[in-house]
């Protein structure tokens, strides 16, 4: 076996020398020969490389050709521009094979990528500490959750209703067993019901959950939203699901975040069907003891040289065991390196440009379906990149359409909300990966 | 080494982008006032070129497996094939959205589909869910699949076990599904206490959490006992798999009695540990529990032969997640299986376990071991002999950094006076005997320069790019980003000299 180098001769000399007389003998005592396995695992014989391939090759066909497909569907997954020199580096066996680096002397490539991302991600939303890396956007808000709960030793959730349905849904999931009063906020017009808001806040609310923008793709009104939530002494949770808007949208951080979240999958991510994303979590300086997860921190090393460690270690698992601030151990760093790179390579001037150019298709897009008359608005909101229009035709009919042209169709609304007015509804979303050919010939294919 | 921020220059960029075709459409047309930032924010200004030297210079400071022996305990760091990161990559994995409608991704579907059959047969389980990213974000899921079990049977039990030597995710994951935690000591042979287990597992208790073998790296030759006890109060038992290299082919989770297991696809299933993620957590069930998995999962519908998401139901614990899977992970591992088939897990299992056996017996003369038996697939040995002379476990894994080595897991676990200045050794299939002699003859060399020359094991490493940090400081006073740096320099006026930018 080309993966075990130990030929059965070096193992009968090693049994030897641990001085028993076969495999057998040797694990006898930990394991009882009555619950040992019987004959072989029943599963497929091994198989040669060149099969392997062909094998996975033919798996593999029986998805669409996906890298000629321009979706013009996001919800939570965007596909975006990622530069061949960010998955070049990131093939480096140093930074893939390693383990969490734990050892600063043999991790500072790690442990550097890790903070300048901290950095990055600091002036993105202007907040003093961030949390690299939790798994993804739903279980990172999920986290900010349960933070504010222990921030404010309160025990209810006001959770907007345009939150992405995942993120809801799991911050449910892992707010179940602490049995809080989570309150749904309804939308109005494709935007949280600020009027709604107000009534519902009280003293005894821990935080509100608002992302933005939200699963519609409308802008929301954060900074009214921010003064209502903070009147009542309550912790303001920011949920961003595409991060590209930063390069163009206002930092949460002046807008009155306490707790930020946010999918990077946009920065550099494949779409890998759904996964492995990452997320930042992010709170101010007077929070930070409450953070769950890893962080690193600069300091310097006994020869005075400036050096990056993993720091803060006091809330986590492996030292607090039961009494942390969360379990979380293995995150997603390489792909916080991955996020690394991409900034670094995109730059202040790139990420203005990608989000400017997201806006703009997006809306030229929806200008074009609306003349085609076969579109309406069901909604008058301000929106990023993702907007809804209801077809006049059927939507089953249409996304086949384009599907047939190598197109992924936008996303049915009407698979998370049940709405009545929402049927029939489609949330486009346009990246740069859609040109204005692109955009005309999905008009084209639409207006027939 | 200069931070990316360091070598910026204004003007320069490192991207390529279509041009804005879009000049018809005004931003202030768009987006309303309220929403635009003012200033454009402000991250770095590089080449192509300088990121593609900056990144490659920084991975040079870290050491990969591919580098050389990296024998951490619990930790599995097995050779991660090349071919598996290639099948992994194909585009139309890569490019598959995770809401495509299911007609396009029948590929993707299929691999879920089949690796959950694999790792049932593998684990002696009823099914998997592929949702969780991580060995803890298995261990949540499996609490909260188990409490909503007992909640549904109007069952109120909320005391979960945990042994002492259990890695600390086991209590934090059993915290954050509310329970309350309660330790099982281990006896002088490293494993549970059957008479303490007895007197601790009531009807208050949802069962025990058990990685087997344990971390110290020893089989819990008790186990039919153990499962008698827990189940006999009508509790679950919950596997974790960090360990399960030591058992493939060998013995069944399931099999066993367990009602819950976990699986570290990026230990045992040779994935990439990425520098810590990401990996998945993956989570088997015995029939009973399969409703309470997250949903969805991944089901066959043989009439008309197409695979789909499937609505686990209304007695889910919800999603633990957005969308379905750490999906390549999964690829990943299910390439591995098939490279390997059921003789090669067998061998794979069989020869970690020699090789663990090889490396205490050649070093229990110098290291006392913990336990004085024989191990899973790593060993605990203890440097505690070395006290006397003023080294500690650390200094001696700091001295293995100087010999082009990665240092094994220290002071985990620990439990006087047993375990105590630990060194836990993990040496996977992967890893070959002269290798395992090299760094025997060179445990051997510290041990004398131990006794010989002390300060060099408490002033090492030498010859690691950094040498050691000073964590203490830089709890005290956070510095978390580049900005922070500023103004503390701001601040300070940075008066240290040698502090080498």
């Amino acid at each position: 076996m080309r993966y075990i180098p130990n030929t059965e001769e070096q193992k009968k000399e090693m049994l030897k020398e641990i001085g028993v007389s076969s495999f057998d003998d040797l694990i006898k005592e930990g394991v009882p020969q009555s619950i040992r396995l019987k004959g072989n695992l029943n599963i497929p014989e091994a198989i040669s490389e060149t099969e392997l391939e062909e094998k996975i090759y033919n798996i593999a066909q029986k998805n669409s050709n996906f890298y000629l497909m321009k979706p013009l569907i996001g919800a939570g997954a965007y596909r975006h521009y990622i530069p061949e020199a960010e998955k070049f580096l990131l093939q480096r066996e140093e930074f893939w094979t390693c383990y969490t680096p734990y050892q600063p002397e043999l991790s500072q490539g790690t442990l550097q990528s890790i903070f300048e991302y901290q950095s990055y991600i600091s002036r993105l939303i202007k907040m003093d500490a961030v949390i690299p890396s939790i798994y993804d956007g739903a279980s990172a808000t999920a986290e900010a959750a349960l933070m504010s709960l222990r921030l404010t030793h309160k025990n209810k959730i006001i959770v907007s209703n345009l939150l992405h349905p995942h993120y809801r849904e799991t911050v449910k999931t892992y707010l179940a067993p602490h049995e809080p009063e989570i309150i749904e906020l309804p939308y109005k017009n494709g935007l949280v019901d600020i009027e709604k808001l107000k009534i519902l806040i009280e003293e005894d609310v821990a935080s509100v959950i608002i992302q933005n923008p939200n699963f519609f793709g409308g802008i929301e009104k954060l900074a009214e939203i921010s003064e209502i939530v903070h009147s009542k002494g309550a912790l303001l949770i920011m949920v961003i699901a595409e991060s590209i808007s930063l390069g163009i949208l206002k930092a949460p951080g002046d807008i009155g975040a306490d707790i930020v979240t946010g999918n990077a999958q946009s920065f550099g991510m494949d779409l890998n069907y759904g996964g492995p994303y990452n997320a930042y979590l992010a709170t101010k300086k007077e929070y930070i003891r409450q953070l769950p997860g890893r962080i690193i921190g600069e300091t310097t090393d006994v020869d005075g040289k400036r050096v990056f460690v993993m720091t803060l270690r006091a809330r986590e698992q492996d030292i607090r065991r039961e009494k942390a601030t969360s379990n979380i151990c293995t995150n997603h760093n390489l792909n916080v390196i991955a996020a690394d790179i991409f900034l670094s390579l995109i730059g202040t001037e790139g990420l203005y440009q990608i989000s400017l150019l997201n806006t703009k298709s997006a809306h030229y897009l929806e200008n074009l379906l609306l003349k085609s008359k076969k579109f309406e608005k069901i909604f008058n909101y301000p929106f990023y990149n993702e907007f809804l229009l209801k077809s006049k035709e059927d939507i089953s009919t249409i996304n086949k359409k384009l599907l047939e042209n190598n197109f992924i169709p936008p996303l049915k609304i009407c698979e998370f909300y049940k709405e009545e007015n929402l049927k029939n509804v489609l949330l486009f979303a346009v990246t740069e990966v859609l040109s204005r050919d692109n955009l005309n010939k999905v008009a084209k294919i639409l207006s027939e | 080494m200069k931070l990316i921020f360091e070598k910026s220059v204004k003007g320069r960029d490192g991207y390529s982008l279509p041009q804005d075709l879009f000049d018809d459409i005004k931003i202030e047309e768009c987006l309303p006032e309220y929403a635009i930032s003012k200033d454009k924010k402000i991250l770095s200004e590089v080449s192509e070129v300088d990121v593609v030297r900056h990144f490659t210079k920084l991975s040079k400071l870290n050491y990969g497996l591919d580098d050389g022996f990296y024998p951490l305990g619990s930790c599995t760091m097995k050779y991660n094939p090349k071919i598996n990161e290639k099948l992994a990559s194909l585009n139309n994995f890569t490019y598959a959205h995770p809401l495509a409608p299911e007609e396009t991704v029948q590929g993707s579907l299929e691999i879920i589909y089949d690796l959950n059959k694999l790792l049932c047969e593998i684990t002696g389980m009823d099914e998997y869910t592929m949702a969780p990213a991580a060995g803890a974000h298995g261990e949540l899921t499996g609490n909260l699949i188990m409490r909503k079990y007992f909640v549904d049977r109007g069952d109120k039990r909320h005391k979960m076990l945990i042994p002492d030597s259990a890695h600390g995710t086991n209590p934090a994951s059993a915290a954050m599904a509310d329970f309350q935690v309660v330790e099982v000591k281990s006896n002088e042979r490293g494993t549970v206490d059957l008479t303490e287990l007895a007197k601790l597992m009531d009807e208050d208790t949802v069962g025990l959490m058990l990685t087997n073998p344990n971390t110290v790296g020893l089989y819990d030759e008790g186990i039919k006992d153990i499962e008698k006890i827990v189940h006999h109060k009508g509790g679950l038992l919950y596997y974790d798999g960090a360990n399960l290299n030591a058992s493939l082919g060998i013995i069944r989770p399931g099999d066993a009695g367990f009602d819950v297991v976990h699986l570290n696809l990026h230990k045992t299933f040779s994935t990439p540990h990425g520098g810590g993620g990401p990996g998945a957590g993956v989570i088997g069930v015995k029939k009973d529990l399969i409703p309470y998995l997250p949903t969805p999962i991944v089901a066959f519908d043989s009439t008309n032969k197409k695979y789909y998401l499937l609505d686990v139901g209304s007695k889910s614990i919800g999603m633990v997640r957005a969308f379905w899977a750490n999906f390549p992970v999964l690829v990943k591992t299910y390439v591995w299986i098939l490279s390997m088939g059921p003789d090669g897990l067998y061998n794979a299992s069989e020869t970690s376990i020699i090789n663990a056996n090889y490396v205490l017996a050649k070093l229990k003369k110098y290291y006392k071991p913990a336990y004085d038996r024989y191990c899973g697939h790593e060993c605990t040995v203890t440097g505690k002999e070395y006290k006397k002379y003023g080294v500690k476990t650390l200094d001696i894994s700091k001295r293995l950094m100087d010999y082009g080595m990665h240092p094994p897991t220290i002071y985990f676990p620990h439990f006087e006076p047993y375990a105590e200045e630990t060194i836990m050794v993990e040496p996977p299939e992967s890893e070959s005997k002269e290798m395992l002699d090299k760094f025997i003859e060179i445990m051997i060399k510290i041990s004398n320069e131990a006794k010989t020359n002390p300060e060099l094991l408490t002033t090492a490493p030498h010859n690691t790019p950094i040498r050691r940090t000073n964590d203490l400081v830089a709890a005290k006073r956070p510095i978390l980003t580049y900005d922070d740096e500023l103004k503390l320099k701001d601040e300070l006026k940075y008066q240290d000299k040698n502090i080498d930018f």
